[in-house]
């Protein structure tokens, strides 16, 4: 059964990215204090590693970088460069951190959206599953791994896995995206990209997978006992249908707020995943980033974050009101 | 003689977890062609489990113990929900007592009525939907065009409890079960829903199962009537006879506890309720399981529990006529 088409809310969209806009400067706010609070800058950092602590060469590097100007005039022009979303220079990359950021994202959406989708398709599977048999082997297996999945740190899960299908079996490389050898075109290099893709995606899809599939294991355990339910059994439907199409639709609202909060938090929460695996995506450039003093491009991969959770909250509002018609969307 | 639509015999249902609980204890109802049996009785008394039971669909906690169902002389196969399915919503409809919880509130009327039609009969979605928007006319909805591309949140009590008579009527089926339909719906509309149902069952020759707390609606709609208490029929009757002449002591008490228009004209006593409650289904009691409550009980009462005889299950039945000549 299709729901209805409606209208486009725009007025709605309209108002939302107006709050998106004032969050997001909100939040770049706060982190740029946060991080003045951090001890050391850009210019320690560089001159830790060249091994020099001269005051002469680290006021020129402070000058230089803009460093020595007053806290608010720093701001100021660091609200200006994202306001023309001009990112700044990377002092450790020496690249452009706009075109550092973009080269890097491809790489996270795809672990993203892969491991959400392996998670949603799995745990949708497990939690109707559960429910339906609720109490029995079925059930009781599936909550049992749910558990386990949930109390095992991911980071370990990944080493377990890197141990068991990459050193022991050899199915899968220990880590990066690309073998340097294989051919990066068609479909040997699509193949080559999924290898490296599967364990890191599979990874993080169990983190989720756990969340998820406890979530609606409850909602359908819900839903399942109401009476429209009974009604659609006395009509005849099918039991697979009742579960899939009646009872789903229903058990599914909540977790789409949960998907969208792990989808607008993912740069977050893939550090360590792709740390683990050298996965070249944003994570990584954020750990990396973090260490290494990189002020600017931590500034900015953070701004880069609440631009992503301010944007799947409205989609999950978006998507909420499709699936649940008695959204209004004001 | 062709045999009856339903005919339910000797129905036991139990606790599963409770081997010495059971709820329904030999309940045996019969449904001819085009009648409609009202069954009435105290909250409690297991008047939806019969019912749901003859749909195959009791809770989970509850167990099938004995006796059979019939419909059209095969025996359901209640315990078989593949083979029950073709029965359900094609040869036996239902409409429950919340019609503000009985539609899915994500899809719309449309689809929750056609999906009936598309279950069970080789249809294209576009004749479905054609017959939708006749049956939400039939069923005495305005605009029905529109209507059945609401949603369930749109349409108030009434408009939703005639959404579900006409699911349950799409597939034009030989039963209807209708477990308390109006008991949710504030007077006028209860009134609207029984004549919608009285003139579908003249129209489309269905028979109803109708079962209710609501005797005023019993003797205008119903054929018979069966009266249950604590998961057994204690009295059965053409409507008329029984409201005449109920020969049962709960039967009486129930009519003594209804108000009725022109009661008082009539010269009958004012209202009386029964006194005691209904035993619970783990309670031990030997003998008649009314007996407590039983102003006309007797030492037999004690040890035997008496079985229906025709028309009542009762030691002592009363033949004094409660009011003669009210029954219109
Ligand atoms: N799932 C269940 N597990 C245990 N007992 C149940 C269950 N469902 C119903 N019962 C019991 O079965 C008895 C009969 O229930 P039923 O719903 O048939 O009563 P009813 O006559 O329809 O009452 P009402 O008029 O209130 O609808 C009740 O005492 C109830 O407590
Ligand atoms: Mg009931």
């Amino acid at each position: 059964m299709a729901a209805t088409a409606r209208r486009i809310p725009m007025r709605f969209i309209g108002k939302r990215l107006l709050h998106a806009v004032v969050t997001i400067f909100g939040i770049a706010i706060i982190n740029f204090f946060l991080l003045q609070l951090a001890p050391g800058d850009a210019a320690d950092a560089l001159a830790g590693e060249s091994g020099t602590a001269d005051p002469e060469y680290l006021a020129n590097l402070r000058r230089e970088f803009g460093l020595d100007r007053p806290l608010l005039e720093q701001l100021a022009s660091f609200l200006m460069r994202i306001a023309r979303l001009d990112l700044g220079y990377s002092f450790r990359y020496n690249e452009d951190i706009a075109h550092l950021i973009f080269h890097r994202l491809p790489a996270t959406l795809l672990l993203m959206v892969t491991s959400v989708v392996l998670a949603l398709g799995i745990g949708i599977l497990f939690g109707v599953t559960a429910a339906r048999y609720f109490n029995r082997l079925p059930d009781r297996l599936i909550s049992l791994v749910a558990l386990l999945l949930y109390a095992t740190p991911p980071f370990w899960i990944g080493l377990m896995m890197i141990l068991v299908f990459s050193v022991q079996l050899g199915w899968t490389p220990t880590g990066g995206m690309r073998d340097i050898a294989a051919s990066s075109k068609g479909f040997a290099g699509v193949l080559d990209v999924a290898r490296h893709l599967a364990l890191p995606a599979l990874t993080q899809a169990f983190f989720y997978l756990a969340i998820y599939t406890r979530l609606l294991r409850a909602g359908m355990l819900e839903v399942l006992n109401l009476e429209y339910i009974r009604v659609a059994r006395a009509k005849g439907i099918s039991e697979r249908r009742i579960s899939y199409v009646h009872a789903l639709r229903n058990a599914v609202l909540p977790l789409v707020t949960v998907v969208g909060t792990n989808v607008g938090g993912f740069l977050g929460g893939a550090v360590l995943t792709e740390t683990v695996f050298s996965w070249p995506g944003i994570g990584r450039l954020m750990f990396d980033a973090m260490f290494q003093r990189d002020l600017n491009l931590l500034l900015s991969i953070l701004v880069l974050s609440s631009i992503f959770v301010v944007l799947a909250n409205l989609v999950v509002d978006l998507l909420y009101a499709v699936i649940n018609p008695t959204v209004e969307l004001r | 003689m062709a045999a009856p639509l339903l005919e339910i015999d000797d129905l036991r249902v139990g606790i599963r977890s409770n081997a010495a609980a059971e709820i329904l204890r030999g309940v045996s109802l019969t449904i001819e062609r085009g009648e409609t049996l009202a069954v009435v009785g105290e909250s409690g008394c297991g008047k939806s489990l019969t019912s749901l039971s003859v749909m195959g669909l009791l809770p989970d906690g509850l167990e099938k113990r004995g006796g059979t169902i019939r419909f059209e002389g095969a025996i359901l196969p209640i315990t078989d929900n593949e083979a029950m399915r073709r029965i359900r919503g094609r040869r036996i409809g239902m409409v429950f007592q919340e019609p503000m919880a009985a539609l899915n509130p994500v899809f719309t009327i449309g689809d929750q009525v056609a999906e009936v039609i598309l279950e069970h009969e080789a249809v294209s979605r576009a004749d479905a939907m054609a017959r939708v928007v006749d049956l939400l006319a039939r069923v005495g909805l305005p605009d029905p065009a529109q209507i059945a591309r609401e949603h369930p949140h749109r349409l108030s009590g009434g408009q939703r409890q005639r959404v579900v008579i006409a699911m349950a009527l799409a597939c034009r089926p030989d039963l209807l079960i209708a477990d308390e339909p109006t008991t949710a719906l504030d007077v006028t509309v209860q009134a609207q829903i029984m004549r919608l149902l009285q003139e579908l069952q003249r129209d489309l020759g269905i028979a109803i199962l109708l079962i209710t707390h609501n005797l005023g609606l019993v003797a205008q709609v119903a054929d018979r009537v069966a009266v249950m208490y604590a998961g057994r029929k204690v009295e059965e009757a053409a409507t008329a006879g029984l409201f005449a002449a109920p020969q049962h002591p709960y039967t009486r008490g129930l009519l003594a506890a209804t108000p009725r228009p022109g009661r008082r004209r009539a010269g009958e006593p004012p209202l009386t309720e029964i006194p005691g409650v209904v035993p619970s289904v783990t309670e031990l009691l030997s003998g008649c399981r009314f007996r407590p409550r039983c102003a006309f009980a007797g030492d037999v009462c004690a040890s035997v529990d008496p079985a229906f005889g025709g028309r009542v299950a009762c030691h002592f039945p009363q033949t004094v006529e409660l009011v003669p000549g009210v029954v219109t």
